[in-house]
């Protein structure tokens, strides 16, 4: 066993000597090591032979993960202790020969540029164009999916919905919601009658139905008969990025959205009050009918859904 | 770390901006209760369909095959005068010193006002309440109260039920939810679109505003599912005209089956967060804790 100060120092391993201590493993017995890293060896192949068979018998992911793993495991224990214990325990260096090009290399490189070459590229014109057309047609046609994964052309749906003057108020199911259905503090999604035919209706037509009193609420001035029998009505897009402001907490009367926490105030026309949302969510004007159900006076006043354009 | 600052400035400012928020909401109108009220929709909790009486003319139970609605007399088959002599004891013994002992919200120390009036609010809540721990509250002054171990059983607690129910009859009564018929595709439909805004697609549960939580949903017993939907704790809002009792049945079928025993191949779920919350942990500890294994094994120690 050679002592710390006779390996300390890296030597090269080009002309280090057989007896050097560098080249020496650092495993006092490697004979016993080499057995040691042999079991290593078979009981990872042992575990991978487990896999297989596990693989045809019983395919649990534990079953599966503990015999691939264990096998992974012990196969790389065993080649890091080769590595430490039987390979020659340096350090070594290895110096890198020179970078630079020797000056025959380098004038038989010009020449052969400038005395055969010049002429040989400058004839591929043709070859060339053909090259530059295919990238440029390919640059383009690239952009196509990127354009279309755009997805569709938004059209009149910035400004509109489905929602329509005398538009009757339906549930998920289809089924029209009458003035009697909900109990104060009751939440729903709502939809605009005929939305499973639309190519908007679940996206933009969404509304939250709330329940917030058994008679009639002014949300904001200006809104006097928008909330008959203390239904109210919001645009479920979130004024900030779009996501469906679907949590409404009763007790502090307050709508959340999931998204970015954004919170708008029921009982005053969704006001915003927290959060990123620039805008409060649009209000939808509902009228009770003769019947009881519950209708849209019109669309909503003002787009849904977050900003655009100058819209911010 | 040179971003540590304005971490904490970011953070001081969100947490100012919640307390804003919360102190323009605190004062903002909650809404009137439902005393006496009840959907008219025959098929949503309210007794007016398979409605049965008693010798008196009392509504003592009613529904359809997905959901029966029974007092607590009729659901233990005792009768409701017994009932409601053991749940004025126990009522008075574990919950007038909030509620008042007139169950109206007025206890004779503390602040009218600051407990809920429990008069007409029919069984279901009563019911809910005390059998998910919640109540008797371990702390009546903390935001929230938390699902608990209940400490007052089945039977007890309907009879509170039936007492304070006997001060003023309301609606919906203790439900019974049947789920041989229950469409789990159906459930999950009406999750996503009702219950998963604030409980999540996974039913974990997530934080709101103001302190305040949507808890959990695993492993839920079915008829605190049916409760909860129908006469909406706390800050949650109830569904009443919009969802049918074959409907409620659905997610209750969802919500008890795939949601509270969810398909973790990995053999962990990690809260369910996705890939992101799956990449950062098979990185973070399945890579690190490899390449330190790695480095220590092969490490070098000359001497």
């Amino acid at each position: 066993m050679a002592n710390a100060h006779e390996t300390e120092t890296p030597v090269s391993i080009t002309t280090a000597r057989s007896d050097d201590p560098h080249m020496q493993p650092l495993a006092q017995n490697p004979a016993r090591v080499e057995v040691v890293i042999a079991i290593l060896f078979v009981l990872g192949l042992i575990c991978f032979g487990l896999f297989g068979y596990a693989y045809w018998v019983i395919a649990k992911p534990w079953t599966l993960g503990a015999t691939i793993g264990s096998g992974l495991f012990l196969i790389g224990v065993g080649m890091v202790a080769w590595g430490k214990y039987l390979m020659p325990r340096g350090p070594f260096v290895e110096e890198r020969h020179a970078l630079a090009s020797t000056t025959q290399e380098r004038d038989a490189m010009s020449d052969a540029l400038q005395n055969r070459g010049a002429r040989l590229i400058g004839r591929r014109k043709a070859l060339g164009g053909l090259l530059g057309g295919g990238l440029g047609v390919f640059g383009i046609v690239a952009a196509f999916p990127l354009l279309r994964s755009l997805g569709p052309l938004p059209k009149g749906t910035l400004f509109h919905t489905d929602w329509r003057k005398g538009s009757y108020i339906v549930d998920q199911s289809g089924r029209r919601v009458h003035e009697d259905d909900l109990l104060v503090s009751s939440i729903a999604t709502v939809f605009p009658e005929g939305f499973q035919d639309t190519d908007n209706g679940q996206a933009v037509d969404q509304v939250v139905l709330i329940r917030i009193s058994t008679s009639d609420v002014v949300t904001r001035k200006g809104r006097e008969t928008w909330g008959p029998k203390g239904y109210v009505a919001y645009s479920k897009l979130c004024t900030h990025l779009g996501c469906p402001v679907g949590l409404y907490e009763q007790q502090m009367q307050t709508l959340v959205c999931p998204c970015h926490q954004s919170m708008f105030t029921v009982n005053d026309g969704a006001q915003q009050i927290f959060g990123p949302a620039p805008r409060p969510l649009p209000q939808l004007p509902l009228y009770i009918d003769a019947e009881g159900y519950l209708r849209s006076q019109s669309d909503f006043a003002e787009p849904v859904g977050p900003g655009f354009w100058e819209r911010g | 770390m040179k971003n540590l600052p304005r971490l904490l400035a970011a953070s001081a400012v969100a947490l100012l901006g919640t307390a804003t928020a919360f102190v323009s909401t605190a004062s903002a109108s909650k809404p009137s209760p439902n005393v006496g009220l009840t959907t008219a929709r025959p098929d949503a909790g309210a007794p007016n369909s398979g409605v049965v009486t008693d010798s008196s003319g009392q509504i003592i139970k009613y529904g359809s095959s997905a959901i029966t609605y029974q007092t607590p007399a009729q659901l233990l088959g005792v009768s409701a005068a017994q009932l409601e002599n053991l749940g004025k004891a126990l009522y008075m013994q574990n919950c007038s010193s909030c509620h008042g002992e007139a169950a109206n919200g007025v206890p004779a120390a503390g602040t009218p006002g600051a407990y809920p009036n429990l008069v007409g609010l029919g069984p279901a809540v009563v019911d809910f309440w005390i059998e998910s721990g919640r109540m008797p509250a371990a702390n009546p002054t903390t935001v929230q109260a938390l699902r608990a171990k209940p400490v007052i059983s089945h039977a007890n607690a309907l009879a509170i039920a039936a007492w304070v129910n006997s001060l003023q009859a309301g609606y919906p009564l203790v439900p019974q939810v049947n789920l041989s018929n229950a469409s789990i595709s159906d459930g999950a439909a009406l999750f996503a679109l009702n219950c998963a805004a604030c409980h999540t697609i996974t039913g974990g549960g997530d934080a709101l505003a103001d302190g305040t939580y949507a808890p959990s949903l695993h492993k839920i017993p079915v008829n605190q599912i049916v409760e909860a939907i129908r006469t909406g704790p706390g800050n949650m809002p109830m569904f009443t005209g919009n969802l049918s009792d074959a409907q409620v049945r659905d997610i209750v079928a969802y919500v008890s089956g795939p949601i509270s025993h969810p398909a973790n191949n990995g053999g962990l779920g990690l809260g369910g967060l996705g890939p992101v919350a799956e990449g950062f942990i098979g990185l973070a500890i399945g890579v690190g804790v490899l390449a330190l294994l790695g480095f220590w094994v092969g490490e070098r120690n000359n001497g």
